[in-house]
């Protein structure tokens, strides 16, 4: 017995979400839903158009790789249904190709050439963010039953919140990393300050300041130099400390 | 409560309270008062030791904090460890047999029962709050909820703060009100070149006769800097 289609659209939500538990990857997890959307929403084409940093829409998924189909997708960073549904923010749906050539010029009569009649654009969005569109063809003229226009919409969705949660990750990572670089710093810095105290009979600020002079003149980040006089590769012998000399 | 709400009320106490826009000189204070804890701390991690202390509202959970800076041991390095909770509701009774030197030493501090909650975004980590309450029980539902927001809003305020910092530098208001150990890492500089041995060593060193003689470690950095301790092969001399 063939599955229904919501035992297909269930297994499509399971199958995204496995994409997210074992190494995340934004082109896999897209070329899911855009295959997915070919199989249970029987769209003839589909694919994903996210913005990149630049601010320009880009396609990172297709769920075929014909030249004429990308081509459509590379276009729409200019104009065409996803550009219009990144800007606003809603769903372009069941646009026939046949009386919209005002709107795209360049597009539509690429997309009737690649024969598609009819195509749909909804927006990959949380809350204010919108990150991209997601974008679908048919083959034939007609409408887009609005169930399966919501079907699309949630699965959009659910990649939409796995991107927009992977770069907060992403980001807080980063940051992370700096404070623990940071308070590395100021550690690596603090020791050698007792180094060269102790070698040169200086009190903590002296050292500091024989320490930053070394930088500064050999034009060194100061925990480089920092680090070399820990791990001995820079004598302290050849630090000078230029004020007065004496005991903390 | 709904989540969102108890979110949001507790927003309210941490932001706009004064000199920075994260309140974090009062960051220590708002997670004891939100909970109704005898006071709080919140501990930096990295690898898996503790780094430092970034606040702590009064002189038991400094306490706490230096206890299990100097241990390795007790319920933030846990929490931190675990990726999850750790609650000592008395410490004179624990639940499981553990951490035997901090339990007798925080009991003399002054904290009967402990609480630590990682600092976590996702799977980044932190560091971990720590709230203690003089008398022992566990924590509320509602209190243990708190602890929780309380937690993730300390993880992403120091977070957002360190975000503007110059790279290699501790966001100055992070630096502010914290521990971060400067004295007993100089200390370790010095302690390694009197003993010719590495840094790390010469650190080990300073934990060992901090114990042996029964003082802080900051004491004993102290003493090391200002030259009436010092390190020789063949013993340590006041």
């Amino acid at each position: 017995m063939p599955m229904t289609r919501e035992a297909k659209f269930a297994r499509t939500l399971v199958e995204l979400a496995d994409t997210l538990v074992v190494g995340f990857d934004v082109v896999e997890l897209l070329t899911v839903l855009a295959d997915r959307c070919v199989d249970v929403l029987e769209v003839d084409a589909a694919g994903l158009m996210l913005v990149a940093s630049d601010g320009n829409l880009r396609v990172m998924a297709s769920s075929s790789e014909a030249m004429r189909l990308l081509e459509l997708f590379e276009l729409q960073a200019q104009e065409g249904p996803c550009l219009d549904c990144y800007r606003t923010g809603k769903p372009v749906v069941n646009q026939d190709l046949a009386v919209t050539n005002g709107r795209w010029p360049r597009f539509t009569s690429e997309a009737l050439a690649a024969g598609f009649h009819s195509v749909h654009a909804l927006p990959m969005r949380l809350r204010g963010a919108v990150i991209g569109a997601l974008n679908l063809f048919h083959v034939e003229r007609g409408k887009m039953r609005q169930v399966d226009i919501d079907s699309a919409q949630a699965l959009a969705d659910v990649a939409t919140i796995a991107i927009l949660q992977h770069r907060a990750a992403l980001q807080a990572q980063i940051l992370n990393e700096q404070l623990h670089h940071a308070l590395n710093s100021r550690i690596v810095i603090e020791q050698a300050k007792g180094i060269i105290a102790e070698r040169q009979h200086l009190n903590m600020e002296q050292a500091f300041s024989t320490l930053r002079s070394h930088a500064r003149n050999h034009s060194r980040p100061l925990v480089e130099v920092a680090e070399a006089v820990i791990d001995g590769s820079l004598s302290t012998s050849s630090l000078h400390h230029t004020g007065s000399k004496g005991r903390s | 409560m709904a989540g969102g709400e108890r979110r949001l009320r507790i927003l309210d106490l941490l932001i706009g309270c004064g000199d920075t826009a994260l309140c974090t000189s009062r960051l220590c204070e708002v997670c004891a008062q939100v909970t109704g804890m005898n006071g709080a701390g919140v501990m930096l991690m990295s690898g898996e030791v503790p780094r430092g202390s970034l606040c702590t509202t009064n002189e038991v959970s400094d306490a706490i904090e230096q206890l299990q800076y100097v241990l390795g041991e007790g319920p933030c390095v846990d929490a931190y460890r675990q990726d999850w909770p750790v609650l000592e509701p008395d410490l004179a009774n624990p639940q499981s047999p553990r951490w035997p030197a901090f339990c007798a030493q925080a009991i003399a501090a002054g904290a009967r029962a402990v609480f630590g909650f990682p600092l976590q975004i996702g799977s980044v980590r932190l560091g971990a709050l720590n709230l203690y309450r003089d008398r022992p029980g566990p924590l509320t539902d509602d209190q243990h909820a708190d602890a929780l927001v309380l937690a993730d809003l300390v993880a992403q305020s120091v977070l957002v703060l360190q975000a503007n910092a110059p790279a290699n530098t501790l966001a100055v208001e992070l630096e502010a009100g914290a521990d971060l150990h400067y004295a007993l890492h100089q200390a370790s500089g010095m302690v390694s070149v009197q003993l010719g041995v590495s840094v790390g060593h010469a650190l080990v060193r300073l934990r060992a006769y901090a114990f042996a003689n029964g003082r802080s470690l900051a004491d004993v950095a102290e003493s090391v800097i200002t030259r009436t301790v010092r390190f020789t092969a063949t013993g340590d001399e006041g």
